[in-house]
């Protein structure tokens, strides 16, 4: 049997432990994907794998036991479910085109969660139209509030949602409502004084607890939706770590930019002698520095007035090399 | 249109200091009010409060004011010569015809005397206008007694029985709840009796059962309700108890009705 | 005997009735709402009749038309108080019948029961009424059980008719605005519904022991006593009063004394100074409130006090049916007629 390892795992397959066999993995950006690709992924598994089907944790299926000799025939079959996902492709019928960038993964958001302060999957999808198929190892998690159920900040690239909180006086009833759940469920940014509420813009996370608690829409959204933006989280060997904020109270636009432009720096400074051509984007900052990333990823962003931008980002995380 | 919630200024012409946390504000006021009905007394900024009157002079009333929140923590930095502003008077008040001729019972707790001050002075001033008077008055502690100058007088008015919840040792004072001496009361004719009961809810609860254990019936008892009000008017809704407003209704209610008034 | 209008020239006469009348109606307010990308429909202010929303019950009801969520009584400084002057037109309020019915309610609290009320007063007096037609009931709306899916005394009355709009104008002074604008005779019926959406059943009378079934106990653990289910009612009428001294004043001590919406659901509505509180329970505070809308004002005023339009069921974020609390009640009022348990 000769395989080109390197070509299969580009076409988004597994070589698994078992020797002749490979696993198909299904992406489905912000994890968001209708019955007719269930059924589809149901049919793969059962005409040409053993019919076992992971759900990966970046919002995948990994469709197991699939023979290397049968990976044309997944691939004629993948077609449908890359058609219906609207997945970038080069060549139809090829299957998934790359894997280094990972699936953009994304909390349920909006759609039906009361917390979300945007639509997860819609914007994940936007990141996937802008930045597939492509072979650099990114990993982009969108988030829909600050409680981060997606780990968001495990990622090079995390997305939070954040709203801010319009307050009418008029409407104010002084129930205090806002000022409970901001103190219980959030970061105690509200508090009363002289019966109506006051925010502490500066401690405000954005996760729009104070509008979900109001009961007379005297606290309400903005009707811009804002995001924070954390980046080079990561997990792994050397220096697993939680992404730290880059930006705060910024807007699709600019995050697409960002990302963009990342893949620009990485192209730039990534080892050519690292192995197999992979290197970590966190790990090409941390050798750069992150002024030189910075200023690759601001080139030509023009940034919302109220944006904040860190000046210096420092990551934590455990050190193991 | 007359504008209900609009107050007027009225002087304060003289502050009698009981304890450090109550003081009587002899308020100028001329026009007709009755004892136990309320005055919305307020300063601007910091709000209002209902306070009952607990006596009237010609040209004043007596507000008994316990200094316990923003409103009355601030009135209680006013000096004689200043103003305070009051709408009312507001609510039923006692109406002394009920009692009139009969063996008079008063039970009263605390700041519970304020509303009942009025009546008991009155027909301790008119002896021959009932059948007979006696009154107790409980406190917390010694410290905590109010009316001290009225409490002398009343003493030789009427059959009066001072008791404070507690006292040091050695303290010559009654001690024990109200309660323990509602069964010390003494009448020659059952029938004839008339009690009033005003205090903090659990006290009244209480008092009224020992009456009703001496056998006086429902008819026989009158009560004072507190609540928070907001206006006064019927408007704000806070006071409502089933189908009464105490601002409009009471705060004074035969315990006919009282005994109904659930919260 | 009304007429059908256009959009155009139903935009006219509204034009000329804003040249006397604030003009409210319910609205979509885009965004509004508790959750992301969701929108609350409330009254706000129109320039034609398409901007109201018809296939709608609206979230919150009429009433902070009439009665503001926040109302300054006087303004004050060291040595002066000023009553704010009356808004400067009058109000022409488009609502619908359960509305209407509550509008009677609000009158008996603010004008008859104790003295009238000297803000109130001012705005309803100059207060005109257009009564939207209702096809079908909606979520929760059980008025025909309350007898008020009909009303009267409006002032006008409107329903949609395809791109025109029906409207009957009774009133005189409204009436009036129209003369010279076309619009096609026609005459319709006034559209009310005559089924509820949900069934329900107001005990006649309760039993004894009403105000402490156990059924009031279910709702100790689930309700969370935001007080929505007051907020959105529009035959609630509760306030309390706020003094303040405005912090950003150089000169002197200004500040103002208002009122604002206060609910019996809310902590602090019976707290008195001094730590003396009642209803600490939120099933007693439920009990208050139930007992109020459909037995405690009746007997105060003869009829029932809730109107039937459901929205503290819809708007309840735990989801506490009031129509299913009725029913329990109701059959609880039937067990204890027959003797059965509570």
């Amino acid at each position: 049997m000769d395989i080109n390892t390197k070509k299969l795992k580009k076409n988004a397959f597994r070589v698994t432990k078992k020797r002749g066999i490979a696993a198909s993995r299904v992406r489905v950006p912000g994890g968001l994907c209708n019955a007719e690709v269930l059924e589809q992924v149901a049919k793969i598994a059962r005409e040409y794998g053993d019919s076992s089907v992971h759900l990966t944790t970046r919002q995948g299926f990994e469709i197991e036991g699939i023979s290397m000799e049968d990976m044309d025939k997944v691939n004629a079959l993948l077609q449908p479910i890359i058609e219906n996902l609207d997945i970038n492709q080069t060549e139809p019928g090829a299957g998934y085109p790359a894997s280094g960038t990972r699936n953009v993964s994304a909390c349920i958001g909006n759609r039906v969660c009361p917390f979300a302060n945007y639509n997860t999957a819609a914007f994940a999808k936007r990141i996937e139209d802008a930045i597939f198929p492509n072979d650099l190892h990114f990993k982009i998690a969108l988030t829909g509030c600050a409680n981060d159920c997606i780990k968001a900040r495990m990622h090079d690239f995390g997305i939070i949602g954040m709203t801010e909180p319009q307050y009418d006086p008029t409407r104010c009833v002084s129930c205090g409502a806002c000022v409970k759940g901001c103190d219980s469920l959030s970061v105690k940014a509200l508090h009363a004084e002289n019966f109506r509420v006051v925010r502490s813009h500066e401690k405000c996370v954005g996760c729009g607890v104070c509008v979900t608690k109001c009961p007379t829409r005297a606290m309400t959204r903005s009707s811009r939706k804002y995001y924070r933006l954390t980046i080079m989280g990561r997990t792994g060997k050397r220096n697993p770590r939680l992404g730290e904020d880059f930006l705060i109270w910024t807007d699709e636009d600019t995050i697409i930019k960002v990302i963009l432009n990342t893949y620009k720096f990485v192209e730039k400074y990534i080892d050519p002698k690292a192995p197999g051509g992979k290197e970590h984007v966190g790990y090409i900052i941390d050798r750069v520095g992150f002024q030189e990333f910075k200023k690759w990823a601001l080139d030509g962003v023009d940034l919302l007035p109220e944006t904040i931008v860190k000046d210096n980002v420092y990551w934590s995380g455990i050190h193991y090399r | 249109m007359r504008n209900e919630y609009i107050p007027f200024a009225s002087r304060i012409c003289r502050i009698i200091r009981h304890t450090d946390l109550e003081y009587t504000f002899q308020m100028s006021y001329s026009g007709e009010v009755k004892p136990g009905q309320f005055f919305e007394v307020s300063i601007p900024g910091y709000g209002e409060a209902p306070i009952s009157v607990s006596g009237i002079g010609e040209d004043t009333v007596d507000l008994t004011i316990r200094r316990v929140g923003k409103v009355t923590g601030e009135i209680f930095e006013h000096g004689e010569g200043r103003s305070l502003l009051m709408r009312g008077p507001y609510g039923n008040g006692f109406s002394l015809e009920d009692y009139r001729g009969r063996e008079l019972v008063i039970v009263a707790g605390g700041t519970g005397v304020s509303p009942v001050r009025g009546v008991i002075d009155y027909f301790g001033g008119h002896p021959e206008k009932t059948a007979s008077l006696q009154v107790i008055t409980g406190f917390k502690s010694p410290r905590d007694i109010l009316f001290r100058e009225d409490l002398k007088r009343w003493e030789d008015q009427m059959e009066l029985t001072l008791t404070v919840d507690a006292a040091d040792e050695g303290e010559d004072i009654k001690v024990g709840l109200v309660t323990k001496y509602i069964p010390d009361l003494h009448f020659s004719d059952l029938a004839n009796v008339a009690a009033i009961v005003v205090g903090p809810p659990v006290m009244m609860r209480f008092a009224v059962a020992a009456l009703k254990d001496l056998g006086l019936t429902d008819e026989q008892i009158w009560i004072s309700q507190e609540r928070k009000m907001c206006c006064g008017l019927g408007k704000c809704g806070h006071c409502r108890m089933g189908d009464t407003y105490i601002c409009l209704d009471g705060p004074v209610f035969n315990y006919t009705k009282g005994r109904n008034l659930l919260d | 005997m009304g007429k059908l209008w256009n959009r155009h020239q139903a935009r006219l006469l509204l034009a000329r009735w804003q040249e006397t009348y604030d003009i409210y109606a319910p609205v979509r307010m885009p965004g509004d709402g508790c959750f992301s990308d969701t929108d609350t429909v409330r009254y706000g202010l129109i320039d034609s009749l398409e901007e109201i929303v018809w296939d709608q019950k609206s979230d919150y009801s009429f009433k902070e038309a009439l009665l503001p969520i926040s109302e300054t009584l006087f303004y004050f400084t060291d040595d002066n108080a000023s009553v704010p002057e009356a808004p400067k037109k009058k109000r022409l309020i488009f609502l619908r019948s359960c509305e209407m019915n509550a509008l009677r309610r609000l009158d008996q609290m603010y004008l008859n029961n104790g003295p009238e009320d000297f803000y109130y007063k001012r705005i309803r007096q100059d207060a005109r009424f257009v009564l939207m037609g209702c096809d079908t009931p909606f979520a929760s709306c059980f008025c025909a059980s309350m007898g008020t899916n009909t009303c009267e005394g409006y002032h006008a009355y409107v329903h949609p008719d395809g791109d025109r709009f029906y409207l009957d104008i009774p009133d005189r002074e409204l009436a009036a605005c129209a003369d010279g604008l076309a619009a096609e005779d026609a005459s319709q019926p006034v559209k009310s519904v005559t089924e509820d959406a949900v069934s329900v059943k107001i005990p006649d009378a309760l039993p004894e022991n009403a105000a402490t079934l156990d059924l009031w106990k279910d709702y100790s653990s689930r309700c969370i006593s935001c007080g929505r289910c007051n907020f959105v009612c529009p035959t609630c009428t509760c306030f309390t009063m706020q003094d303040l001294f405005y912090r950003d004043n150089d000169h002197g001590r200004a500040g103002e004394r208002r009122r604002v919406w206060a609910s019996c659901q809310v902590d602090g509505y019976t707290d008195m100074a001094g730590g003396i509180c009642f209803r600490k329970d939120p099933g007693e505070r439920m009990r208050f409130k139930v007992l109020h809308k459909i037995s405690d004002y009746k007997k105060r005023f003869g009829y029932h006090m809730c109107v039937g339009c459901g929205r503290c069921e819809n708007i309840c974020p735990e989801y506490i049916s009031y129509t299913e609390c009725l029913n329990r009640l109701d059959a609880a009022a039937r067990s204890s007629a027959e003797g059965g348990e509570q």
